[in-house]
């Protein structure tokens, strides 16, 4: 049958030693750092190097978007048109990194190579989002190979600055709505929840980070003569953190509650569970919001973090009362929040608490991200649909997230294309993106490579096909 | 020049003339320029080299025996005993003063031309040390030098002790001390450091807060974690710590662990913090009257109570953030205190108060050895016949009373004095408190120096007249 012989296709070049890693190896060496305004060029480079060859050759025409903001990174658009009628597909991927972290990583890794370690593949990108991407990419040119056509029509988004709070991609795709219009939305980024389970994901957290900031003087002043004398910015800081969350991270802020959990979230998430893998962090079961689940904790509340905090001098502290502090915190936040009054709500709060003295700041671009919270209703046919897809592709029960705990561009396909959302993630909660060691697992890519092609083959069938 | 004039005014005539000729400043400049910062590996020499370059022949060409003792703890600097005898039955005063320093934080300054050269502007005279402590003991050697050219002789005998790990506990101090009793012992100690009330205010402080510096810490786990995927699930550690740290102190600095307050205040001490109203100066921070123990007056929370600070914190990474769970998060604490807290209780306390309020995952960590403080608590009575008679003198040369302190907000090696060698303590501060002393811009105040050079040279002409206490 041709979706065997597709999927054939696909892992013979997965299992290629010249095939999909020496594919990723190219990818992850193009150090596409979006934080680190040096690096435009780069996610041009990628684009232009990697990303519009590959799909020219597969007989997409590709379109790259400067970013409206200064210095944030472009957007490439890929189009396939087979025939009008047939459903669209749109599907994304992002080309760029956080930062290297080059020294942090464990046995002397450099983060722009790829390195392997058992089942374990490490470099930066190689989750989040480059292998990810290059593993639709690879189940096209399987369909492709095979059928000769996908049988939909198809658009695929590569943007270059989804680590920098994908900045200006929004209302670049605003000004190009038709250029992106679609009727339904697949692509892959994130971790499953369950390492051993495939899982569609129907939305994302939002998120907003903001900084604390308590500068009360200029300069230090000696801890004995002034002790006694001098309100603390590091306390007071500690006091407005303390009464942001309890001390076990529930959120205390009026306004900051998405309200109850709805029944068709609830119900959706019964049953699944976080399976990270062997070296995944131990869950805390005391911390959040009291009576939830972790999966209900991680996908269907809002939860504060004090990302980096800083007073005085750390590395070499001296007697002396520093004269500021400043915590990065962030907020994420479920669909039912209000997004808008958000840090007017933690305003009024820590004025509330005599906290008029800790200032909230925009941080450093680099830093500064907001993101709305999306969901499509499990309900919704192409939710539906998709999950029979996976199932019978993996031959099990695929779970559905209504959304993820992280936070992406869904706003984008979900608000302004008006479209239903499904994300299949392809990596797992233990594979250190965002930090030192990012990796994959060689067996769970490969499962990927097969699910996703099994997908798109689906999609394009003539009778068993997605109609919308 | 003004002639010799053997006289308490001429003496002090001596004492400001070195000041008014630059000679203050040119002795001062060559002494800040040696970085002799006792907290880095790199500064021990120059430790050394302070005492074999500036003080010995300074206290040589005023007729002292000086000995230099090694210090008996790796990695701490040298202590210089100056003796200059002159007879039996004269009293003998003991001196002080550290020739160490803070670390420079060389590339934090925005005045003068950093910490290791001495650059004026007006009646400020910056450089790492000018006001702790090399400017301050510069003062005192400075006005003894002039009561002895006065007077040809002192009138009483002198020691005067340098040493050089103040900035980093003062280790070794003690050992050294105790080792050579006899070599220390004196019937008073008076030196300087520190700052005064207020610039215009003489001071008398009779003692010292101790310190006790730790860290908390809030280890949860190896690496970070991205906060989407794991935030809810995964506790946040600066969170944790922010937590603990406000239920050790309050939103008004006022502590909350109540086996770290001293004893109820006594009468005694309130009357003489009575109308001492603290000033930093124009340029100095200004005091926040609603921060530390509620209904004590500034003067009282900095004199004659304890207080808690962070000196620093960090959780992940503040330079760039990244979205992730940070794994842990230190705090690195003191707590200032003075005599009739229960030192030996200090960090128990604190851990029965961290246990109680649910935060066993925290841990009470020794400081690093680079800010691990450890000064102890000790004071000399308020109504100690030396005190009194310090008081006297100032009085006699400033023409009003000076304030007198129970002890001064900073922590010394006053119990060396007080307590080992069991002798009345005295101490007259010549800087000011915003003098940026353990902080970029460290400064002094050149007139305030030159009152001070006063008040000193009339002091050590008046120990010389006789009628000191315990004499007759």
């Amino acid at each position: 049958m041709g979706r065997e012989a597709a999927i054939e296709r696909v892992l013979a070049y997965y299992d290629d030693d010249g095939g999909y890693f020496r594919d990723l190896a190219a990818r992850v060496a193009v150090p596409t750092e979006s934080q680190r305004p040096e690096r435009l060029p780069e996610l041009y480079r990628y684009l232009r190097e990697m990303i519009e060859p590959a799909f020219t050759t597969l007989g997409y025409t590709c379109r790259i978007y400067d970013n409206p903001l200064e210095g944030c990174g472009p957007v490439l658009l890929a189009t396939r048109t087979e025939k009008p009628g047939l459903a669209t597909v749109l599907s994304y991927g992002h080309g760029d990194v956080i930062r290297g972290q080059e020294g942090e990583w464990a046995e002397g890794r450099d983060p722009w190579t790829l390195s392997f370690e058992g089942e374990r593949v490490y470099g930066r990108g190689t989750a989040d989002n480059k292998g990810q991407q290059l593993a639709h990419q690879a189940a096209i040119t399987a369909v492709l190979a095979t059928r000769g056509r996908l049988g939909f029509n198809h658009k695929f988004i590569v943007e270059m600055g989804e680590e920098n709070g994908s900045r200006g991609f929004r209302p670049l795709v605003q000004s190009h709505k038709a250029d992106f219009a679609a009727d339904v939305y697949f692509s892959s980024d994130g971790p499953r929840t369950e390492i051993g389970r495939p899982n569609i994901t129907l939305g994302n957290r939002g998120v907003i980070n903001f900084d604390l900031v308590c500068k009360l003087r200029e300069g230090g002043h000696h801890s004995g003569n002034w002790g006694g004398l001098l309100a603390n910015p590091g306390i007071l800081l500690a006091q407005a953190i303390a009464s942001i969350t309890d001390a076990t991270g529930r959120i205390r802020v009026e306004g900051w509650s998405p309200g109850l959990i709805p029944e068709n979230v609830r119900a959706a998430l019964k049953g699944v569970t976080r399976k990270a893998g062997p070296d995944a962090p131990e869950i805390d079961p005391d911390w959040g919001e009291p009576g939830l689940t972790p999966m209900e904790k991680c996908t269907a509340s809002n939860t504060f973090e004090v990302l980096a905090f800083r007073t005085g001098n750390p590395d070499r502290p001296v007697n002396a009362i520093p004269p500021e502090a400043r915590a990065r915190c962030q907020l994420r936040f479920v669909v039912g929040t209000d997004h808008g009054n958000i840090l007017a709500n933690l305003r009024r709060h820590l004025d509330a608490q005599g906290l008029e003295r800790v200032v909230i700041e925009t941080p450093d671009t680099s830093n500064a991200i907001f993101f709305e919270a999306t969901r499509t209703d499990p309900e919704h046919p192409f939710a539906r649909w998709m999950k029979a897809a996976v199932d019978r592709a993996s031959r099990q029960d695929c779970a559905v997230l209504p959304n993820s705990g992280g936070s992406n561009v869904t706003e984008i396909m979900q608000y302004d294309l008006g479209m239903p959302t499904v994300w299949l993630p392809l990596s797992y909660a233990g594979c250190s993106q965002h930090a030192p060691n990012e990796h994959i697992l060689r067996p769970l890519m490969r499962e990927g490579l097969e699910i996703v092609t099994s997908v798109y083959w689906d999609i394009g069938d003539p009778e068993e096909g997605y109609h919308p | 020049m003004p002639s010799r004039d053997p006289s308490r005014e001429g003496a002090i005539d001596l004492a400001t003339d070195y000041l008014d000729s630059g000679g203050f400043e040119a002795d001062l400049a060559r002494r800040v320029a040696i970085p002799s910062e006792s907290q880095t590996p790199e500064g021990l020499p120059h430790c050394a080299r302070y005492l074999d370059q500036e003080m010995v022949p300074a206290f040589e060409a005023m007729g002292f025996d000086c000995q230099v003792f090694d210090n008996p703890i790796e990695g701490c600097g040298p202590v210089l005993l100056a003796t200059r005898f002159e007879a039996e039955d004269l009293p003998t005063v003991l001196g002080y003063g550290h020739g160490d320093v803070i670390r420079g934080l060389d590339d934090q300054w925005t005045k003068g031309a950093g910490p290791w050269q001495t650059a004026r502007d007006g009646d400020r005279l910056y450089g790492r040390g000018t006001a702790d402590n090399k400017g301050q003991h510069g003062i005192n050697m400075a006005a003894m030098g002039a009561v002895l050219e006065a007077r040809g002789a002192l009138g009483f005998n002198a020691k005067f002790m340098i040493e050089t790990g103040e900035e980093n506990g003062s280790s070794g101090v003690r050992e050294v001390i105790e080792a050579n009793m006899e070599a220390f012992r004196a019937d008073v100690f008076i030196a300087s450091d520190g700052p005064r009330v207020r610039t215009d205010r003489p001071t008398v402080s009779l003692g010292a807060r101790g310190a006790q510096n730790f860290d908390l810490v809030c280890e949860l786990r190896e690496g970070g974690h991205h906060s989407g995927n794991w935030g809810g699930a995964l506790a946040d550690p600066a969170a944790i710590l922010a937590h603990a740290i406000s239920t050790i102190i309050s939103q008004k600095g006022q502590i909350q662990v109540k086996e770290w307050l001293p004893p109820p205040m006594s009468n005694a001490v309130r009357d003489a913090l009575k109308g001492v109203e603290l000033d930093g100066g124009p340029d100095g921070p200004r005091v926040d009257r609603d921060w530390g123990e509620p209904g004590l007056t500034p003067a009282e929370n900095v004199y004659a109570w304890n207080s808690f600070a962070v000196l620093a914190m960090l959780s992940g990474n503040p330079a760039s953030p990244v979205n992730a769970i940070a794994p842990w998060a230190r705090a690195h604490c003191q707590l200032r205190y003075i005599v009739g807290t229960d030192v030996d209780d200090i960090l128990p306390a604190l851990r029965r108060h961290l246990d109680d309020h649910g935060f066993s995952q925290i841990s009470v960590e020794p400081p690093p050895p680079g800010n691990a403080a450890g000064f102890s608590a000790s004071r000399t009575e308020l109504d100690d016949p030396w005190a009194d008679w310090v008081r006297r003198s100032i009085e006699r040369s400033a023409g009003q009373p000076p304030a007198t302190v129970p002890q001064m907000g900073g922590s010394i090696c006053n119990d060396l004095f007080t307590d080992l060698l069991g002798i009345p303590a005295i101490w007259i501060p010549h800087s000011y408190t915003a003098c940026s002393q353990h902080a970029p811009d460290e400064h002094i105040l050149l007139p305030l120096c030159r009152e001070a050079l006063a008040l000193m040279a009339g002091l050590y002409w008046d120990l010389g007249e006789g009628g000191t206490p315990g004499t007759r």
